[in-house]
């Protein structure tokens, strides 16, 4: 790849007193990607996010955002980011809080009025545009903050939690927003603990874990090693330890659990039983959702 | 540069939390009690026979550099109330952090947050000042008041505060703070009283103390400039020792501390909120 990552961190640590935050963190996002950042509470999410944005020093580490060293006011001009808390500045109405952060974004004079406008729509606070923001539910916080992070037509969006004051409805439509982000080319980071969110939108994902990445890929991948469930013949589970040795392959309730890594291995795996004389009466994936996959990381600590 | 930007955001938010409105009525019901007293007072004071010439300016001079004291004390209470949690506050509260991840140097949002204050405690000085030097002038026909330089040294003491409070909001949360800067306040304010008294018995220990306060914290030391400048009249410097000043004016030395001091706590400020983590 040609051009430098939207998001560079090489041995990124943090370390609090005796805490270790953030542990050895090496990420490379790249533009035009949707990724998304999953873990726990307390793995050290937010910590990595304030430092992507020059808001908290790393200990040890080296941390570019598009090409320019973290904290550069360059780099700054071109990323929006909503904060995990979204507190904003409540004396000002919605209005007058774009106008703010598109003046600080460096947003020209001539186009404000009309971003203000456009995003207040997009967020669906038309109508509370010049309503104080201490008037405002969770909900609407979050989407002023949304719109907020969005004002100075960024390359890289920064998202923490964006959706953890919203109903159903609201997390699609920031969904649906993050989505046409990525369709326009604009680097989303979102930092989410709701799996089914980061499954729906990003392209690929990472999970920390007490501070340290324990996996990283393209969600497809991840979750393709996965388990299938075989109703199958006597000497079914010899016959799949001969094939796929003795690791993936165990009893739960009876029935005959096979971890393969991708659906290649399935058709193998029945093919070969079938010409060793095991009938296979029927299979079943074990749905291996980013979930299972969260619940194996955080439990484990592997995948 | 985007430290005009947050200055104005500091004012407009002082203006809309009212704030400014809530400081301007106050000053003004106080305006309307302190133009009472003048009022009894010079009528008492022309009702008195003989005494020694001058009296009469004295006296009224007396009455403004009082007026005066307590409009430095508001000052000085207000500007700390105000930049105490400025920093620290935001960062806790969260407000801050959109903010500090936009194209905005800390250093900027941490002068742009002192410029703001100034401004708010100068219109507030410069007001309430001219206003009681005007109360004092309708009820006695004496412009008394001295020069400019009085209002102008009230102001550089409540932009010590402000530095201080800013220095100590980079790292402290407002409540330790808010108790550190006020401590330090009434330390120099009692250094003045010890300066004062050590002074009349002639004891250095007593005068050396008072003086440590003052380089400490030079807000005592400035109203002291302030009120010398600011009375007038033959009687007015032995009028004014007591609680409202020193009857030894601090040097010109002091100015210069002041504008010292002034850049130390800046200067921290600027470098401990730049290695701040959010």
């Amino acid at each position: 790849m040609s051009q430098p990552a939207a998001i560079y961190l090489s041995g990124v640590s943090k370390r609090y007193g005796d805490t270790l935050a953030v542990d050895d963190v090496s990420l490379s996002v790249a533009h035009g990607e949707v990724f998304g950042f999953l873990g726990p509470n307390g793995a050290g999410k937010s910590t990595l996010v304030k430092m992507i944005l020059g808001l908290t020093h790393p200990t040890a580490g080296e941390i570019e955002v598009l090409g320019q060293p973290v904290g550069s006011l360059a780099a700054r001009a071109e990323v929006g980011y909503l904060p995990e808390t979204f507190r904003f500045h409540d004396w000002l109405t919605a209005s007058e809080l774009l106008h703010f952060h598109a003046r600080l974004a460096r947003v020209s004079a001539d186009v404000r009025s009309q971003r203000a406008r456009e995003l207040l729509e997009l967020v669906g606070l038309k109508d509370r545009a010049n309503d104080r923001i201490s008037t405002f539910s969770k909900g609407m916080m979050q989407r002023v903050g949304l719109a907020q992070a969005l004002v100075g037509e960024p390359r890289l969006v920064i998202l923490d939690e964006p959706t953890s004051a919203l109903d159903p409805i609201g997390r699609r439509d920031v969904r649906d927003r993050i989505r046409e982000l990525g369709e326009h080319g604009v680097t989303v980071f979102l930092n989410s603990h709701l799996l089914s969110e980061v499954e729906q939108v990003c392209d690929r994902v990472a999970i920390i874990d007490h501070g340290s990445i324990v996996a990283e890929g393209k969600l497809d991948e991840l979750l393709n090693a996965q388990e299938i469930e075989l109703r199958a013949g006597q000497g079914a589970e010899a016959a799949a330890r001969e094939i796929l040795g003795e690791g993936g392959v165990r009893q739960v309730n009876g029935r005959l659990r096979v971890r393969v890594a991708n659906d290649d291995e399935i058709a193998g795996l029945i093919r070969r039983m079938v010409e060793t004389g095991v009938p296979v009466y029927d299979v079943r994936q074990i749905g291996d959702s980013l979930e299972d996959l969260f619940v194996r990381v955080a439990e484990r600590g592997d995948v | 540069m985007s430290a005009h930007l947050i200055a104005f955001f500091t004012l407009r938010e002082a203006l809309r939390r009212r704030v400014v409105l809530a400081a301007a009525l106050l000053t003004l019901g106080y305006l309307v009690l302190y133009g009472v007293g003048v009022w009894f007072g010079y009528r008492d004071l022309q009702e008195t026979q003989g005494g020694p010439p001058g009296l009469t300016e004295g006296v009224v001079s007396l009455m403004l550099v009082g007026g005066l004291w307590s409009l430095n004390f508001i000052a000085s209470v207000l500007a700390v109330f105000l930049s105490v949690g400025a920093l620290s506050g935001e960062v806790d509260q969260g407000t801050l952090h959109a903010i500090a991840a936009r194209p905005v140097r800390r250093s900027e949002i941490v002068l742009g947050k002192f410029v703001g204050f100034t401004l708010m405690l100068a219109v507030f000085i410069g007001v309430s000042a001219s206003l009681m030097i005007l109360i004092v002038a309708v009820i006695t026909g004496e412009i008394v008041g001295g020069s400019w330089a009085g209002p102008f040294l009230m102001l550089l003491a409540a932009m010590l505060l402000i530095g201080l409070a800013l220095a100590g909001s980079s790292r402290l949360s407002a409540l330790p703070n808010g108790v550190i800067v006020f401590t330090l306040y009434a330390t120099a304010l009692i250094g003045g009283v010890i300066e004062q008294i050590g002074d009349v018995l002639e004891s250095a220990v007593m005068f050396n103390i008072g003086v440590f306060s003052s380089v400490l914290v030079p807000t005592r030391a400035m109203w002291d400039m302030a009120s010398a400048q600011l009375a007038t009249g033959g009687f007015a410097g032995e009028l004014s020792a007591g609680p409202f000043g020193a009857s030894n004016p601090p040097s010109g030395w002091m100015l210069l501390i002041a504008f010292l001091h002034l850049a130390l706590t800046l200067g921290f400020a600027l470098r401990a909120f730049e290695r701040r983590d959010f």
